[in-house]
């Protein structure tokens, strides 16, 4: 019951404290400026041309630079926005969408108002610049990356690119939670369609049907938090809804979670479903690994950068919501640090880079919510942006080895590829990312991580969370690196990918068979993700790996340098840096007080054995990162002399049950299948049979008394027309007649 | 004017189809189409938009002026808009048939037109009994479609939809025709304006059935319900329809899910809800938890459907549900998504039929064992797929979504407890009402994705003796199986992909699902009075018994003594 309210006094009181800071007249809602709008118009406006140059059946890489260049401009204005409106807040309103206005039982009007309106604060910028920024970015990276499908299927990629591009720009800079819900399942059709892209694959198409229902799933948990906001508070707009709370914080810092209603309290509790179901968080994590069946650059973009981090938006953007609720930040912290956890043993187990990276983004993404809910969203804003940069460029580096070895993803059949001719961007790449992901020291995802460790050890009631990403912290160094040493140094040697072979039967299959020849590329996807022509002699000859060209070197080269970077922006003014500075002036800021109160000495707050955790956690978790690193370097780089075989492999014997475990992903999948999937589909057998028999039958049994009494009625069953219409025609004279009748009786 | 003609243009023309011979059936219809949708467009213009609340473009002639019978019609916003999807999906019903239908066609395309009359006229009739005349002549139009037009099993589903829904008119017929008599036989006094004389005008039978005791108006709700629910469908008499729309040709499926089913929750919301708000108020939570288990339930059930178009028939039972749902809110928010809802799923449900169409036409199946993966072969076809089935699973930015999600949301505010809250209006449903229907969003997406996932995904699959170029290994042997029909591989003229003339018939519903999901404005504000002036009723409705009228208490229990309910009833009257 206290846990909440001793979180909130401990942080909270300076603000609230102090008269002029809890009393401070509210940021003025500004105006903004008509060509915000032209932000998520660009890339709509791309999705268009790209669906043009399909009717039209442009078979070059036209779609690509179109792409490049719409995202590439809408960076440009957003890099704009960011220098005019940052700071502030302001609204803009493209067009009125929603707007029904009746009058209550107490004789007020009210009205449900949504409008297509853009809400501009540091907190859509930060979001934004990265968002349109990396976007460009992966678009070029797509232009090389897809090249093999130039035709329909190039502008279908495109199209839905752009389409995400826009849906994202609606979901972060809608001013409203209706909008914010139109970009929310805008991206999730999205990602539906871009996992889906290789849609003669069963298990792609099962796997964007599973990201698109578990999402729908957190969905209607967002929803229900949008309809309570708005009974509420009778607004769903955020000029309203972020200043509603406000009279609630009070209450909420003195421990009186009892005179704050039920219903206020309820809302952010319904809204962290929908973020759950977006950003994978336990229990709707598992659609995440299965949506590494599109194309690479789709899971850089939308599953690791940007869509799935719209769980953690969502939160800042209403965490005066979660402020003044009792257990809603607890429940967000422990959700966060339990995905972190389990997310991370499931990656250690896993032999296919791409989908170790996928958990790894699960258990990052848990590192976020975990900030979130130990009231730092400033560090779970800034593991969000450094994050997106070296997560990116991570699976960019995957996708450049996927792309180069036929699909090849099994880290016990690559080794060495760091050495291979052409292939030292992507290893460079790969090592800082890797470095970012472990939190090794004075990268930018250990300045990020630390943030978030230091301020669980700091909050009261939260130290199991710290010690549990603590241990995460290890994990994930030790599951990182697992990947570099396996596959990127070491004896140099290769397996190439199933796609050699898959091409091959390619040949004797679908293509070989005069199937229309011009669109043969464009309208069948290739089975596999890459049906490269490099496999010279249709598989049969020996196989050379494929070393990326200049467009995904420039891009990976770039990547590094920002994920580098990113680093640099925790020195960038004082107190977090620079993106600090933007969440403080935002709507997620009040935990930005709380530094302060930190920094006043004049609270008491948690310690990490002792010490104080903001000075402590540098060396610890510099040290954790570094000890999993080593352990990773014992277990799979000393003495390796294969790709298959590495020292941690003598180890497994000694496990038990666990790598099985955890390898089948503890058969999460499995579980729910068992108890959710499987039952609900009995249910719904029985249904169909309970319609046709019982409620059907039930009707044939009424249809068949008639029938019943012989031949006389014979003709009104007999199926033909005149009967009917007689019929009917009878029915209504005899109703006019009783009406007619009753008429003269009445009258 | 308008309206008359927008009943009698189609009427003509099926009398011109009838007469001239059958080449030029088509031509005619898709004038006489085409010229009605022409004049549909004229009346949107000369409806003053200003005041869509009102009755408008109103005309009567006198029919049986003993029994005060007239042939009234007028429109207010949310009949307009209902009669601009009947034009809107008229031509489209007749360019979708161009080459389904090679034989009879004088009697399918005049019936086409009869039918497209009879709906027109229920939504612009003023007249209960000219309303239900429509309403009835419906059945036939469509009974000839089915059972002339449809697939195998269509003599039976023909009749069953036939004897089904008709029966449950009656009933409803019953129920408005003693509205008259209640009114005729009221004394002047008793504050009803046309209270002692015959007259079926709605607007004056709506006053008329607001002012009866309580328990008359719950049996009056029963009754018009029993024609009404049928036609929606509400669980649980809901069974005509899978078979009917399965049976039915392309276009009657159209016409059904689009146009048909919306004349029982356009008779719900024209007839129910103003006529018996006390009534409503009492049902409505026995009112949304059916249509709470129609959504499941249909939903669920069409989650295992082989048969793709069944399964979008049973997805109308779960569409129509929220569509319940949101009446059944009985607030502002929940009747305007309703009504948007029936617009909604007519364009998106009527173009799922239209694409399902085309598939049937192509390789006469409709199993997804025996289709599978056509977006290798049919691209075109398979991108408007994908389209409708977004617009129907309710994906924001199309227009399934505002409705759906103003259904809901009208479920959820009709709260008690949250009615003083500034969004909350008080009422019978809440939280759970909204949360278990809200499950239906998921299960929408499980049963469409798993349509899609299996029609339009995965690899190629086609019903054996299809042959297609490039597909020869696997798919070669076994000419003639599985064909209904026999007609082999005569699909006539058409294309692998879509013709022009079947992309003509979706780009605008197509465009029509994009503009109502990103621009709905001008049709919500058009919706807001119309909406509102049945709200307050039943807002008076539901202050009544506060006021202290006490009219449970002083009328009789059988109501079958009108003397002694107009003690009581005119107190109400002259209190408004």
């Amino acid at each position: 019951m206290t846990i909440a309210s001793d979180i909130l006094q401990a942080v909270l009181p300076a603000m609230l404290g102090a008269p002029d800071a809890a009393h401070a007249p509210i940021q003025p809602v500004g105006a903004g400026a008509w060509w915000i709008g032209l932000i998520p118009a660009l890339p709509l406006l791309s999705c268009i041309l790209c669906g043009v140059c399909a009717a039209i059946k442009v078979k070059s890489k036209l779609p690509a630079w179109l792409t490049v260049l719409c995202l590439g401009i809408s960076f440009m204005l957003t890099v704009w926005m960011f220098q005019q409106f940052a700071g502030g807040r302001s609204v803009t309103v493209a067009w009125e969408w929603i707007n029904l206005g009746w009058t209550d039982s107490q004789g007020q009007r009210q009205a449900l108002v949504a409008n297509f309106g853009f809400y501009v604060d540091s907190l859509t910028c930060l979001w934004m610049l990265f968002v349109t920024g990396l976007a460009t970015l992966i678009a070029l990276y797509a232009s090389e990356y897809m090249s093999h499908d130039v035709g329909a299927g190039y502008c279908r990629f495109f199209a839905a690119f752009g389409l995400f591009v826009f849906s994202m720009a609606c979901l972060v800079m809608g001013d409203n939670l209706i909008l914010l819900y139109l970009g929310w399942e805008g991206v999730g059709l999205c990602s539906y369609l871009l996992i889906g892209y290789f849609y003669k694959k069963p298990s792609a198409v099962a796997a964007a049907k599973k990201a698109f229902i578990m999402n729908r799933i957190g969905d209607l948990g967002l929803a229900l938090g949008v309809f309570l906001a708005f009974v509420q508070f009778g607004s769903v707009e955020y000029k309203v809804l972020l200043d509603a709370a406000r009279p609630y914080i009070e209450a909420a810092q003195a421990g009186h979670f009892d005179e704050i209603p039920f219903t206020v309290q309820l809302i952010p509790i319904l809204l962290m479903v929908g973020a759950f179901g977006k950003s994978a968080q336990l229990p709707l994590y598992v659609w995440l690994p299965d949506a590494m069946e599109g194309p690479t650059p789709v899971s850089a973009l939308i599953h690791a950068a940007t869509m799935v981090t719209a769980g953690v938006y969502l939160i800042a953007r209403t965490y005066p919501l979660f402020l003044v609720s009792e257990y809603a930040l607890p429940i967000v912290a422990w959700v966060g640090a339990l995905t972190a956890l389990v997310a991370a043993t499931i990656g250690m187990a896993q032999f296919d880079i791409k989908r170790i990276m996928a958990y790894s983004t699960v258990s990052q993404l848990g590192y976020m919510f975990a900030g979130l809910g130990v009231l730092t969203s400033t560090g779970a804003a800034f593991h969000v942006f450094t994050h997106a940069f070296f997560k990116a460029s991570l699976f960019l580096a995957c996708g450049a080895v996927m792309h180069g070895f036929a699909g090849q993803l099994d880290l016990r059949k690559l080794s060495g590829v760091g050495f291979m001719k052409g292939w030292q961007v992507v290893a460079l790449a790969m090592l800082v990312g890797c470095l970012n992901l472990a939190g090794f020291p004075f990268t930018a995802g250990y300045f990020s991580k630390d943030m978030i460790l230091a301020e669980a050890f700091v909050t009261p009631h939260m130290a199991p969370i710290g010690w549990i990403l603590l241990l995460t912290a290890g994990l994930t160094a030790y599951y990182t690196f697992r990947v570099f040493f396996r596959v990127f140094v070491g004896p140099k040697s290769f397996e190439p990918g199933d796609e050699v072979h898959a091409h091959a039967d390619h040949a004797h299959g679908d293509h070989g068979h005069g199937d229309h020849g011009h669109d043969a590329h464009g309208d069948h996807a290739h089975a596999a993700d890459h049906g490269h022509g490099h496999a010279a002699g249709h598989g049969s000859g020996e196989f050379h790996p494929h070393a990326p060209g200049w467009a995904i070197n420039f891009v990976l080269a770039a990547l590094t340098v920002l994920s580098i970077g990113a680093a640099g922006l925790y020195f960038l003014g004082d107190h977090g840096g620079w993106v600090a500075k933007m969440v403080h002036e935002s709507s997620a800021n009040l935990p930005a007080v709380a530094h302060d109160a930190h920094g006043s000495e004049g609270h008491a707050h948690g310690t990490f054995l002792g010490m104080d955790p903001h000075k402590v956690m540098y060396y610890v978790s510099g040290i954790v990162g570094a000890v999993g690193i080593i352990i990773a370097f014992g277990l799979h780089y000393l003495g390796r002399k294969t790709a298959a075989t590495a020292n941690a492999d003598k180890l497994v014997p000694l496990l038990g049950p666990i790598p099985k475990l955890a390898q089948g992903k503890w058969f999460v999948d499995e579980i729910y299948d068992f108890l959710i999937v499987k039952p609900l589909h009995l249910v719904s057998i029985v249904f169909a049979y309970v319609d046709k028999l019982l409620v059907d039958g039930l009707v044939n049994t009424f249809g068949w008394i008639p029938r019943a009494f012989g031949s006389g009625l014979r003709p009104l069953q007999g199926g033909n027309l005149h009967g009917y219409a007689v019929q009917m025609a009878g029915g209504v004279a005899l109703l006019l007649l009783i009406v007619f009748l009753a008429s003269i009786a009445g009258l | 004017m308008e309206l008359v003609l927008l009943i009698l243009i189609p009427l003509v023309f099926a009398a011109l189809i009838a007469l001239r011979p059958a080449q030029e059936s088509k031509f005619l219809a898709v004038i006489g189409t085409l010229l009605a949708a022409a004049v549909g467009v004229n009346a949107l213009g000369r409806f003053d938009w200003g005041s869509p609340g009102a009755m408008q473009l109103e005309a009567a002639w006198a029919w049986l002026p003993a029994l005060g019978l007239e042939l009234s019609v007028g429109v207010d916003s949310v009949a307009m808009l209902l009669i601009a999807l009947t034009l809107l999906l008229g031509p489209i019903c007749v360019f979708c048939s161009f080459t389904a239908i090679s034989q009879k066609e004088r009697t399918y395309y005049a019936w086409l037109l009869v039918l497209q009359a009879a709906m027109t006229g229920v939504f612009c009739a003023r007249d209960v009994v000219f309303f239900y005349t429509c309403f009835e002549f419906t059945l036939v139009p469509m009974y000839v479609l089915i059972s002339l037009f449809g697939s195998t099993n269509r003599k039976a589903a023909a009749t069953k939809f036939f004897l089904y829904t008709f029966t449950g008119s009656v009933i409803t017929l019953a129920g408005l025709v003693y509205v008259g008599w209640y009114n005729a036989t009221q004394l002047e006094s008793v504050g009803i304006e046309t209270a002692g004389r015959w007259t079926f005008d709605i607007g004056a039978l709506e006053a008329a059935a607001q002012a009866m005791p309580a328990n008359i108006q719950g049996w009056l709700l029963l009754a018009m319900m029993c024609g009404f629910a049928i036609k929606i469908p509400l669980f649980p008499v809901h069974t005509w329809l899978p078979l009917a729309h399965t049976e039915a040709p392309t276009a009657g499926s159209v016409v059904l899910a689009g146009v048909l089913l919306k004349l029982g929750t356009y008779g719900m919301f024209r007839f129910v809800l103003p006529f018996v708000p006390a009534a409503m108020i009492e049902f409505a939570p026995v009112i949304a938890t059916l249509s709470i288990i129609g959504i499941l339930y249909g939903g669920l059930i069409c989650w295992v459907q082989t048969d793709v178009k069944k399964l979008v028939a049973y997805s109308s039972v779960a569409h129509l549900g929220f569509c319940i749902l949101g009446l059944a809110s009985l607030n502002t928010v929940g009747i305007t998504g309703s009504v948007l809802y029936m617009i909604n799923h007519g364009l998106s449900t009527g173009a799922l039929f239209l694409l399902i169409g085309m598939v049937y036409e192509r390789f006469h199946t409709r199993s997804m064992k025996e289709l599978g993966g056509l977006a290798a072969h049919m691209p075109v076809w398979a991108t408007f797929m994908v389209f409708f089935t977004m617009a129907s699973v309710g994906l924001p930015g199309l227009n399934g979504f505002i409705s759906e999600f103003m259904c809901l949301m009208g479920a959820f505010q009709a709260g008690d407890a949250w009615g003083s809250l500034p969004g909350g209006t008080g009422g019978s449903l809440g939280f759970w009402y909204a949360l278990i229907a809200g499950l239906g969003m998921i299960v929408a997406a499980m049963y469409l994705l798993y349509m899609v996932g299996k029609v339009v995904w995965g690899p190629l699959v086609l019903p054996a003796g299809h042959h297609h170029p490039g597909h020869g290994a696997g798919h070669g042997g076994g000419h003639g199986h599985g064909h209904h029909d026999g007609h082999g591989h005569s699909h006539g003229p058409l294309p692998r992909d879509l013709c022009e003339r079947e992309i003509f018939v979706l780009l605008p519903l197509a465009v029509l699902c994009l503009v109502l999901g990103l621009f709905p404005q001008p049709v919500i504000r058009a919706l807001e009075p119309a909406v509102n002036r049945v709200v307050e009723t039943i807002h008076l409705a539901g202050e009544r018994p506060e006021k202290g009228h006490g009219v449970q208490a002083s009328a009789p229990a059988t109501g079958s003594a009108p003397e002694v309910m107009m003690v009581s009833s005119g107190h109400e009257g002259g209190g408004k």
